[in-house]
């Protein structure tokens, strides 16, 4: 019972151990503390979530990997951890934006998605027959009552809106890193080569734009606000977040 | 005999110059008994936004309710207060779960939304009983004087109405519509909603 | 042929209904008693489908009771006639709805108000001063247009609600031969023959 790994109640997801802890939860943690490093930086003007994508192979074709992923038109999602609970997290939060979308006419705020997705997580938690999802999500949006704004859920369920923080290996030194390089007036520009610089530190290989995924989040202008939700042309919202091209990527790496 | 006129009752709503008015018929009946004439067909969404509900009377107090338990998980879930358009869609989306067994009402709003620059927009609307919106930019009836509103209306409303006149308009409309319909009338109730306020005046009808 | 009304007044609430149970042309029993007392203030008089009002009033009444039972008061008559309002409307739409007509009538000890709520089968509920079920309710509601005063002390209700019966028994073909006539107020329920 008393064993380093949590002996009994290692196993029974639901079972306290005696100081109080799910210990699966502390082994999902693990599994994302495992995973590649993923940051996001809330700036003035908008947002950047970016990862690094590593294979472990070069005969791996990485232009299928996709590991900033849009959710709707106004959010995106970065993780750190395992890939395939991520698929499944982000099916199920794409869903979400679309039920939510044919009930009110519009996309969620990002708070209500942030919500919905961390409902889901925390459900693994206490649910039979199932174990935690072994990922840390970054969700990044932008709604017109708050703003952009900067989440990250764990696999416990619990959240946390953050100026800027970093999930998956090397999380103690970014985020070190980033409370040195943050501060509240920081543009969209600099932000992302805030990002690229954090990634920098404890990037094994090269950094370039096959190994290096971005997000940003965009602020719509106060005319494009005053036309309202849907853009005339298409009927559509003008997205607020979208993944950057490579040549884009290439660009902020060269710089 | 139609369910949509088993019970009686109109509901209008008009755009007017930054405001809004939105008036309904006081009567409940039994087919062609009368059984009240204090039975409200409109009520609060938000301060700014009101939903009139003519059709089975059931169906009012039990959508009335059930609009009312959205709406208020809704403001909790989202720390905000609902904006018209957005409450157009839930209207539209809870009557369409219910495509194949509808409740009888066809619903009204009318309400005003502040745009980020601080430009006011009316706005009213109006579904059928399955929840299919209909935008429109002057007027929108429903109810049993349904017929007979959109006739008066179309000869008394203009464009850009001030709320005073816009309530005159819209009482002028309400009260001579439901004297030509059996099933409406027993006074009636009548808000112009504006940027900063909401008049609610009750008017004397017929009685007959 | 079943004939209930009700009427509000000063600080009370009068439901009378008829005691006649028929099937078809024949009278079954005569001494049938439509009124149920729901609690200490509250009155509901039923009328439609026979095993419909008994199965349903029941359900009700023991319904009401639980809630005092287990919160050690009980419901306003607001809030008892929308739950019940909303038991018919949830039944409407069922596979088997029930059909009961209801006239309930109350008197809140927190307001000191007198209520009566119309409420039909389909869930139709609205609050009214006087009103009335069945085929009584033609002539009753006209003159109770005319006769109704909300401020009328007890004396005067009643004398109202003699003329009412009186008026169905002179133009109704099958004139109701009792009436079962129940009054809520401050003091609580109590029955009185006229």
């Amino acid at each position: 019972m008393a064993s380093a790994d949590g002996g009994a109640y290692s196993y029974s997801l639901t079972v306290f151990s005696p100081s109080g802890k799910l210990v699966q939860i502390e082994h999902a943690l693990a599994v994302v503390a495992g995973g590649t490093t993923s940051l996001g930086i809330k700036a003035s003007n908008g947002i950047v979530i970016a990862t690094e994508k590593k294979t472990s192979s070069i005969l791996i074709d990485d232009s299928m990997l996709d590991k900033v992923s849009v959710i709707c038109p106004n959010i995106g999602i970065v993780y750190s951890g395992m890939g395939p609970d991520s698929r499944v997290l982000i099916s199920k939060a794409r869903k979400c934006a679309q039920a939510y979308w044919k009930m009110h006419g519009e996309y969620p705020p990002t708070r209500v998605l942030v919500q919905e997705v961390a409902t889901i997580m925390q459900q693994a938690t206490q649910s039979g027959g199932v174990r935690p999802y072994g990922v840390s999500l970054l969700i990044a949006g932008w709604d017109i009552n708050r703003g952009q704004s900067l989440y990250q859920v764990d696999p416990s369920g619990s959240f946390w809106a953050w100026k800027a923080s970093a999930i998956g290996k090397n999380m103690v030194n970014a985020k070190t890193f980033l409370e040195k390089r943050y501060n509240d007036d920081i543009s969209l520009e600099d932000a992302i080569h805030t990002a690229l610089l954090t990634l920098k530190e404890g990037f094994e290989g090269q950094m370039t734009e096959k190994t290096i995924e971005i997000g940003v989040v965009t602020i719509p202008t106060p005319e494009e606000l005053e036309l309202g939700k849907a853009d005339a042309a298409t009927g559509r919202p003008k997205p607020t977040f979208r993944k950057l091209t490579e040549e884009e990527v290439r660009d902020y790496l060269a710089l | 005999m139609s369910i949509m006129e088993y019970n009686g009752g109109s509901v209008i709503a008009m755009v007017g110059k930054e405001c809004v008015a939105i008036a309904c018929d006081l009567r409940l009946g039994n087919q062609a008994l009368g059984i009240s004439s204090k039975f409200e067909k409109i009520f609060p969404v938000t301060d700014k936004l009101y939903v009139g509900l003519p059709g089975l009377a059931t169906d009012v107090t039990t959508l009335k309710e059930l609009f009312r338990y959205r709406v208020n998980m809704y403001t909790i879930k989202e720390e905000r207060e609902i904006e018209p358009d957005t409450f157009a869609h839930l209207v539209s989306s809870t009557l369409y779960e219910r495509r194949f067994g509808p409740y009888f009402i066809e619903p009204v709003m009318a309400g005003i939304s502040t745009t980020p620059g601080g430009k006011v927009k009316p706005f009213i609307a109006a579904t059928d009983l399955i929840g299919c919106l209909n935008f429109a930019k002057d007027f929108v009836v429903a109810g049993t004087a349904s017929s007979k509103l959109f006739g008066v209306a179309e000869g008394l409303w203009e464009p850009d109405l001030e709320p005073e006149d816009l309530f005159e308009t819209i009482s002028q409309t309400m009260l001579n519509a439901v004297d030509r319909d059996a099933y409406s009338g027993w006074g009636t109730m009548v808000y112009v909603i504006t940027k900063d306020k909401v008049i609610q005046r009750t008017l004397k009808g017929r009685m007959d | 042929m079943e004939t209930s009304f009700a009427i509000t007044g000063k600080g009370y609430t009068i439901v009378a209904s008829d005691t006649t149970a028929a099937r078809s042309i024949v009278k079954m029993k005569v001494d049938e008693d439509r009124i149920k007392v729901l609690s200490s203030h509250l009155l509901m008089a039923c009328s439609g489908e026979p095993g419909d009002t008994i199965q349903f009033s029941e359900f009700v009444e023991r319904n009401i009771r639980l809630f005092q039972i287990r919160n050690n008061y009980s419901l306003k008559p607001s809030a008892a006639a929308a739950w019940i309002r909303r038991s018919l409307a949830q039944s409407l739409r069922s596979r088997k709805p029930y059909s009961v007509n209801l006239l309930l009538g109350g008197y809140d000890t927190t307001s000191h108000r007198p209520h009566l709520y119309w409420v039909d089968y389909l869930g139709t509920m609205t609050e009214v001063p006087f009103a009335a079920h069945g085929y009584g309710s033609y002539f009753v509601l006209s003159l109770l247009d005319k006769y109704h005063d909300p401020e009328a002390p007890l004396e005067e209700g009643l004398a109202v609600l003699k003329r009412c019966m009186d008026e169905v028994a002179k133009r109704l073909i099958v004139n109701p031969s009792a009436y079962k006539i129940k009054i809520v107020d401050k003091d609580g329920v109590r029955e009185i023959e006229l």
